[in-house]
């Protein structure tokens, strides 16, 4: 069987060109007797325009002829921003929330649908080196009352991975658990807090919230990988019904001061051990310096798997004539993930004597004495950004019949 | 003043935490085999091995510049792709939505980090790469020549052991 011969365009064109040729030649025939040689001149000519015009046309696209596609160029690389809520080309937006419903007489004598919290958090990066943080929180009272808080406001300079400072309200760095999660109920595992990292508006025991400034960064240490946190603050107001956090005024010139020293170990990724002291006078009632002593011991392993969060602390009050008082407290929780699901466990336990200085203010009708118990649950993360936690609390406390509670909560970002 | 109960809860829970931890830290590694994921950093960059728990820091942006002073921009293709389950998994020991979290968490509580930029191509890995001297990705090893062909990228050893070599840890 014969090969059809592919069709090629400068077929086309040659052919024309000879077509040309033999009409033009039988046409010179045809006319008056001239000269040969111009004749064969004029021919000549004629063919050197005929091949420019054809060389001419094969340089041109063919775009009407099928021919197999040239590659295309490599493409410039396409760079995507990460998945953050840019509002503006500086400022990242996220929101946090948690709705749920609470039952048995460790949260109240009623059953009751619940909002936890609204949290609106906002950070920029204002230079390469400078970016701001600002925080404000929803949350509802006792009184079911809707209070508005500037819960963090800072301004942080960052020279390297080991210098960064900080000016604003921030959460203190005591221990671990408070600025590892911070206000965010979609981020820690359990509903609530630890009993000795209540926040100190809400009754807890220990100074959360100031205002001043944060040295930080790591420690050249090699493998050890330690860190260091270094805040100067107003320190927390004493009183009833106060603000603990003093945002503009200082009931006395001392300051507070936090250290906490950290080390996380190359060679067992995910633990991370570290201690903090914090110091301060507080004045109470009768203008008394009370000095306060706060020691925190903390002992982490947390990978995406497992979490075992263990925390101590002594809080050491101090009259200048008077004896001293230690509140003690810690926490261990545990907690396996198994895909979506993570079962978690608690077991908490504050002590605190009932003729402290500080805490035994009877105005503040504060809890004290002992106050225990074990929290199991389980965590389902049925979203990215969505959880659903469902929650079992039971706490005894000195002189009193343990109570129990159940919760189910719904935290999420957005 | 009331008795102080905190002293035998304080040591049985540090001694189940002693034996908990001992019974997770020892537990072995996942044992990875298949296509190698090869590191690549830009060709100017000094660095030639870095160890695993330093690619995590790199990538997790616990570590901010190289020895070198330049900037650490690490380079990740997007989701989906099986060079990036793997490498999250092996070395961050996350999935996507936990390597999400932990930036999301990251900027809550005030920290400086920044997630890698996220390219829809290995080409856009390797362009990121070649374009930014302080850059640092990862590819698969059917996408990396070394006969530079690859133009302006280097593969770096991980542990001291090369992708083509045995031993190597990062593999799908």
């Amino acid at each position: 069987m014969r090969k059809a011969l592919p069709f090629h365009p400068t077929h086309f064109y040659s052919f024309a060109l000879y077509l040309t040729l033999a009409l033009s030649s039988s046409a010179q025939r045809a006319s008056l007797p001239v000269d040969q040689a111009t004749i064969n001149q004029q021919l000549l000519d004629r063919i050197q325009k005929l091949e420019k015009e054809v060389q001419a046309m094969k340089t041109q696209p063919q775009s009407t002829v099928a021919t197999p596609p040239a590659p295309d160029p490599e493409p410039a690389p396409i760079v995507e921003s990460p998945a953050v809520n840019e509002v503006a080309p500086r400022l990242k937006l996220n929101f946090f929330g948690d709705v749920g419903y609470q039952s048995g007489h460790y949260y109240g004598p009623t059953s009751a649908f619940e909002i936890g919290s609204f949290d609106v958090f906002a950070s920029a990066r204002l230079s390469q080196r400078v970016s701001v943080l600002g925080e404000l929180l929803f949350t509802p009272g006792e009184d079911n009352n809707i209070s508005l808080d500037i819960e963090r406001l800072l301004i942080k300079y960052r020279h390297d991975d080991y210098f960064a400072a900080s000016l604003g309200r921030i959460h203190t760095d005591i221990g671990y658990y408070n600025t590892a999660f911070n206000r965010g109920d979609y981020f820690q595992t359990a509903i609530g807090r630890p009993t000795m990292f209540e926040f100190d508006d809400q009754g807890g025991f220990l100074p959360l919230q100031d205002l001043g400034i944060v040295l930080e960064g790591k420690i050249p240490s090699g493998k050890l990988g330690l860190n260091y946190v270094f805040e100067v603050t107003n320190g927390r107001a004493y009183g009833a019904n106060v603000e603990p956090a003093q945002n503009s005024t200082d009931g006395n010139n001392s300051k507070a001061v936090n250290v906490n020293i950290s080390a996380k170990p190359d060679w067992a990724q995910g633990l991370d051990v570290g201690f903090s002291v914090r110091h301060d006078y507080l004045s109470d009632v009768n203008h008394l310096q009370v000095s306060e002593t706060i020691p925190v011991l903390y002992v982490v392993y947390n990978t995406s798997n497992y979490e075992w969060l263990n925390e101590a602390m002594l809080v050491r009050h101090a009259t200048p004539v008077g004896p001293v008082f230690h509140t003690s407290g810690f926490y261990t929780q545990f907690s396996r993930g198994f895909g979506p699901y993570r079962p978690y466990f608690r077991y908490s336990y504050v002590n605190a004597p009932e003729n402290d200085p500080i805490y035994g203010n009877a105005t503040e009708e504060p809890e004290l004495g002992r106050i225990n118990g074990p929290t199991v649950g389980i965590r389902y993360d049925f979203t990215e950004h969505s959880a659903f936690k469902l929650q079992y609390d039971r706490e005894g406390m000195d002189g009193e019949k343990s109570i129990n509670g159940a919760s189910a909560q719904f935290a999420f970002t957005f | 003043m009331k008795k102080n109960h905190t002293a035998p809860f304080l040591l049985s829970g540090m001694a189940m935490f002693a034996v908990a931890l001992l019974s997770v830290v020892s537990t072995p590694a996942v044992e990875a085999a298949g296509d190698p994921i090869v590191v690549i950093v830009n060709a100017a960059n000094p660095v030639d091995n870095l160890s695993m728990s330093e690619l995590k820091k790199l990538f997790l942006s616990d570590r901010s510049k190289w020895d070198t002073g330049r900037v650490v921009a690490p380079v990740i293709v997007s989701a989906g792709a099986p060079e990036r389950t793997a490498f999250l998994k092996l070395v961050c020991g996350m999935n996507d939505a936990q390597f999400s979290k932990h930036f999301l968490q990251a900027a809550f509580n005030g920290k400086s980090a920044t997630a890698p930029k996220e390219v829809s191509s290995v080409r856009g890995v390797k362009g990121v790469v070649v374009s930014s001297p302080g850059a640092i990705g990862f590819v698969k090893a059917l996408d990396f020549h070394g006969d530079g062909s690859d133009g302006g990228v280097k593969s770096v050893k991980i542990d001291g052991v090369a992708a083509a070599d045995a031993g190597y840890k990062l593999k799908m």
